[in-house]
């Protein structure tokens, strides 16, 4: 088909803002990002840059904190995921029922992914506190329990960022589960009802299959935003005790805007993306294949 | 017998998924009722409703961070940069939509190409590019920043275009309408349902947005609301209960927010999420 400009030139310009601000803003950092670290750039001037080869990428992935944060984010996109979607499909088919309050149940539910998470993580930073006012502590201890260390210590803290995470979205990924169970058509239940189909039963056999779709974005959207995580564990423990709660994300931008090793900052970013392209690709083929 | 012991059932159920609401939400009551007490009554009895209601760490908070300057710039950062995203977005979705010619399919693949990159990718790179633009530590330095996202909302309205006649745009220009008429009388008020569902997710994350603000503007007078509980939480990290107090302020447009937008909200996540 032979491009006709006088034809097109109207419909170019459609293209045009977004295409100046996507270039621009987005595809000349990008371009940049992949480039640079391959050099001795020191952030100031462009003239006289050295090759320098893979140096960046190997002095990242010998720093200490980057693989502390490798490994957290890995069971932070694991986890965080997992325990979202193993909570919000029941609590979705229980919102679906038939209660008489259930429009306020959907809202309170809701309501933790309203706020931004840095709020959130420092509001629970409050509850989860080792001092008088920490009230989840004395809660455990009402219970007869010692008292826990949840943010303090190095091996429950990335466990206490996994907690608030799953309570901070729950409620958004079960109405995702419920938008595809109005979807499902009543007479499918009545039907199993009648062949004497227990609850249980209906839910493995009805319910969970016919919810593979939404499962499919819930679980894509959970482990993008997962592997990117960066406020709630800044807000709750900054990183600490140690590199326990460091993610990739914070490492990136402490390396890059605050010690100022820019190169090493953008070849962790690197490894960042392809990582996160890399998920998503194959989640995506997961997905499909099912 | 039987129906009066499912009613018991219902009843016992609907209670039991009602505490664990109450329990979902006790965080908020936490933040709440701690924010009317002095620090001596919230360390002995965190839980419990304040003795005598005081409103002093309001006018603390209140005070300290310059709310009014704060919400502005939260507004006009987020009012700026939704319209641009819908508009910039909708307008390359149209020839990409509606043009056979396979350049178009190009443009698609070229915009798809940064769809996956994440922000904290490019965080670098940008910083020098705004600082060559003198726009860092402004507000119109984040706009900049936000509206460069708008190929999410361009695949939104580029996958809702099949749904829209294309019948009516034809018989427009058989009456002599230009492209550029037609698509902003004809097609884009048909386009409402994806930008009423773009328009929610964009405020949410740039309203709530904390990684941008933080990198890229360093003064008060710059900073948005999510800004200020993290200058407050450096700066008067032992007077928790004045932080909270700020923290409720700051929540307060959100809950507004979320009190009259509820049903679109959900219906977004419908249609944004499951179709796509």
């Amino acid at each position: 088909m032979k491009f006709r400009w006088k034809k097109e030139v109207p419909y170019l310009l459609f293209l045009f803002p977004a295409f100046i601000a996507y270039t621009a803003l987005i595809m000349w950092p990008l371009l940049q990002a992949f480039g640079l670290p391959f050099t001795d750039w020191k952030g100031y001037t462009m003239e006289g840059l050295n090759y320098v080869g893979l140096k960046n990428y190997i002095k990242i992935l010998g720093d200490k904190e980057m693989v502390y944060a490798i490994k957290n984010t890995i069971i932070y996109a694991v986890f965080n995921p997992m325990l979202v979607t193993v909570l919000a499909v029941p609590l979705a088919v229980i919102l679906n029922s038939k209660m008489k309050t259930k429009n306020f149940q959907r809202a309170a539910f809701f309501f933790p992914s309203v706020p931004s998470a840095l709020i959130l993580g420092y509001l629970w930073s409050y509850i989860m506190s080792p001092l008088d006012y920490g009230v989840l502590n004395r809660f455990v201890t009402a219970l007869g329990f010692e008292p826990i260390l949840w943010l303090a210590h190095p091996k429950v803290a990335l466990l206490s960022v996994i907690l608030v995470s799953v309570w901070n979205v729950l409620g958004w990924h079960a109405c995702i589960y419920i938008a595809q169970l109005q979807g499902i058509p009543e007479d499918l239940f009545e039907a199993a009802r009648i062949d004497g189909a227990t609850a249980m039963q209906m839910f493995f056999r009805i319910t969970l299959p016919l919810l593979r779709p939404a499962m499919a974005t819930s679980v894509m959207l959970l482990l993008i935003n997962a592997l990117k995580i960066f406020d709630l564990p800044f807000a709750l423990t900054g990183g600490g005790p140690g590199y326990s709660t460091t993610m990739l994300s914070q490492v990136i931008i402490q390396r890059g805007f605050v010690d100022k090793m820019y190169g090493r900052s953008m070849a962790a970013a690197i490894l960042f993306c392809i990582f996160v392209v890399a998920v998503t690709v194959i989640q995506r083929k997961a997905a499909r294949e099912d | 017998m039987r129906s009066l012991w499912k009613k018991v059932r219902c009843i016992i159920g609907e209670a039991t998924m009602l505490l664990i609401c109450c329990i979902f939400l006790l965080p908020f009551y936490y933040l709440v009722v701690n924010t009317f007490k002095n620090q001596q009554e919230a360390s002995s009895a965190p839980m419990a409703l304040p003795a005598t209601v005081s409103f002093e760490n309001y006018i603390k908070a209140f005070d300290s961070m310059d709310f009014f300057r704060s919400f502005g710039n939260s507004l006009l950062i987020t009012a700026v940069s939704v319209t641009v995203i819908v508009l910039f977005g909708a307008m390359a979705a149209y020839p990409i939509a509606r043009r056979k010619h396979k350049v178009y399919k190009g443009i698609l693949l070229y915009f798809l190409l940064g769809y996956m990159v994440p922000a904290q990718t490019i965080m670098v790179p940008l910083y020098l590019t705004l600082q060559k633009m003198h726009l860092l530590n402004n507000i119109w330095g984040l706009v900049v920043i936000y509206s460069s996202w708008c190929n999410f909302s361009l695949f939104l309205y580029q996958g809702f275009f099949g749904s829209v006649p294309e019948e009516l745009e034809e018989s427009a220009r058989i009456d002599g309408c230009g492209p550029w008429k037609s698509f902003w009388l004809i097609t884009f008020p048909l386009l409402q349902p994806v930008t009423a569902t773009i328009v929610i997710f964009e405020v949410m994350w740039i309203w709530n947005d904390f990684l941008y603000p933080y990198l890229f503007l360093s003064s008060n007078k710059s900073f948005t609301l999510v800004m200020q509980v993290y200058k407050g939480v450096g700066q008067f990290s032992n007077d928790w209960g004045m932080m909270m107090a700020t923290m409720v302020i700051v929540l307060i447009p959100v809950l507004v927010f979320y009190l009259f937008m509820q049903k679109n909200i959900v219906a977004g996540i419908t249609s944004g999420s499951v179709k796509g």
